[in-house]
């Protein structure tokens, strides 16, 4: 699987890690049942601390792109390709409202409203 | 037939000439000084004193067929290697060769003109002289061969390249896994847990108990090696780690390769599955198909390793060596 993380990125580095996790299952680089390569071999290779990839990686978790199993280490949850897919898109709808002055809240009833 | 093939049928008559000529001076040679020999004649020896003997017929064909089989397999090897692995297959049949005629000479040399095999006396420097005429056969060749080869080592070809954004750090990770070599690490490692407690306490006979260790443990541990792979390609460079452990691990940094490129490869051209050394430079064989090869600039040697999606792992270290230099 391919992992890309873009330098000029301002956000915290374990939302990054996580970004980069849930674009690569976006984008089918690993599929559900999948499993990832462990916490150490990704920091290793993307140069941040342990800590730092284990909590973009509960974070997913909680998302429920992740799952963590005991002995089998860290795989792609049952249909978190399509999840994970939508939450990227609603990422950049929320962004994008925020740019434009829309909060959160208005972003909802927007989308409540909706027909 | 391509000019390949028939270089490599051409180079097959040689050897087969070989094998086929010293299997039958082996075979005849007793024969042509059958009225001086005793029959039986002495075949065995501890020390230099004779303790077995043979009929004429079977000193004659024992040794002969013996190393006809070995020279067959060796010849059917032939057909199938490349490069280093062939030089040192070339070399194993000539030595094969000298030692087997040489062996036979010296046989025939102890019984001549004896009455009675018992006072054989095995010429211990005829014995001597014959393994040392073997083992400077063989080196001779191997080095023969071996320099004609590095100088012939044909430059990598050009692999993929990623195109890479200005600002982006890229990671690739890839695996493979033999599930047969899983199986019999998983099977032979408690196995010789086993077998260690029965040796050692005394449960098995110690006469078979400890070799039957030691071959379960070395099959269990080498097997334990290579029943998988993890490999993985960043700005630090290339890592492949053998096993479910990771040991052992090879590093190259991306300023000690030369270049990345994918070939298919078939346990058959490196010669089975593991961790394998030919011509074709080191392997690491878990399952036919694309191979990651890269081109390390100390040695100038290929190293390869079977791993799924091995085109983007090629073109990412390509786009990264590119950048690094630029």
């Amino acid at each position: 699987m391919l992992l890309r993380l873009d330098t000029k990125d301002t956000r915290p580095l374990h939302e990054q890690v996580a970004a980069a996790v849930r674009r690569a299952v976006a984008e089918g680089e690993c599929r559900p049942g999948d499993r990832l390569p462990s916490a150490r071999d990704l920091a290793e290779a993307l140069d941040v601390n342990v800590n730092t990839v284990l909590r973009g990686l509960r974070d997913l978790r909680d998302a429920g792109v992740l799952e963590f199993r005991r002995g089998r280490g860290v795989t792609v949850a049952a249909g978190a390709d399509r999840r994970s897919g939508l939450l990227e898109q609603a990422r950049a709808l929320v962004a994008e409202a925020a740019r434009q002055g829309y909060s959160r809240a208005e972003l909802v009833e927007l989308i409540k409203g909706m027909p | 037939m391509t000019g390949q093939e028939r270089t490599k049928r051409g180079g097959l008559r040689w050897p087969t000439l070989w094998v086929a000529g010293t299997t039958a001076l082996t075979a005849v040679l007793p024969l042509t000084v059958a009225d001086r020999l005793p029959d039986p004649l002495a075949t065995h020896w501890r020390g230099s004193t004779a303790n077995g003997s043979m009929p004429l017929w079977a000193a004659c064909l024992v040794p002969a067929l013996i190393w006809a089989v070995l020279g067959a397999a060796g010849l059917l090897a032939l057909r199938r290697v490349d490069g280093l692995l062939r030089v040192w297959n070339l070399a194993g049949l000539l030595a094969g060769g000298v030692l087997f005629l040489g062996l036979q000479t010296a046989a025939v040399r102890a019984n001549l003109d004896r009455t009675d095999w018992h006072g054989a006396e095995l010429p211990v420097g005829w014995f001597l002289g014959t393994l040392a005429a073997a083992l400077l056969t063989g080196a001779a060749v191997r080095l023969l061969g071996g320099r004609g080869l590095s100088a012939a080592a044909p430059p990598a070809p050009a692999g993929p390249v990623l195109e890479l954004a200005e600002d982006e750090r890229l990671v690739w990770f890839s695996r493979a896994a033999n599930r047969p070599l899983q199986v019999v690490a998983a099977v032979s490692g408690p196995a010789a847990a086993v077998v260690l407690l029965g040796a050692a306490t005394g449960l098995f006979g110690a006469g078979w108990g400890w070799p039957l260790f030691a071959v379960l443990a070395v099959v269990g541990l080498s097997t334990a090696c290579c029943f998988s792979v993890r490999v993985r390609v960043s700005e630090a460079g290339l890592e492949v780690a053998l096993g479910p452990f990771g040991l052992p691990t090879r590093r190259w940094a991306l300023s000690e390769l030369d270049s990345a490129r994918v070939e298919r490869r078939l346990p058959s051209q490196v010669g089975g599955w593991g961790y394998r050394l030919n011509g074709l430079g080191t392997t690491v064989m878990l399952r036919s198909g694309p191979c990651l090869v890269v081109r390390v600039s100390a040695t100038g040697h290929d190293f390869a390793v079977s791993v799924d999606d091995a085109e983007r792992g090629a073109a990412l270290l390509n786009a990264l060596r590119a950048r690094q230099s630029a």
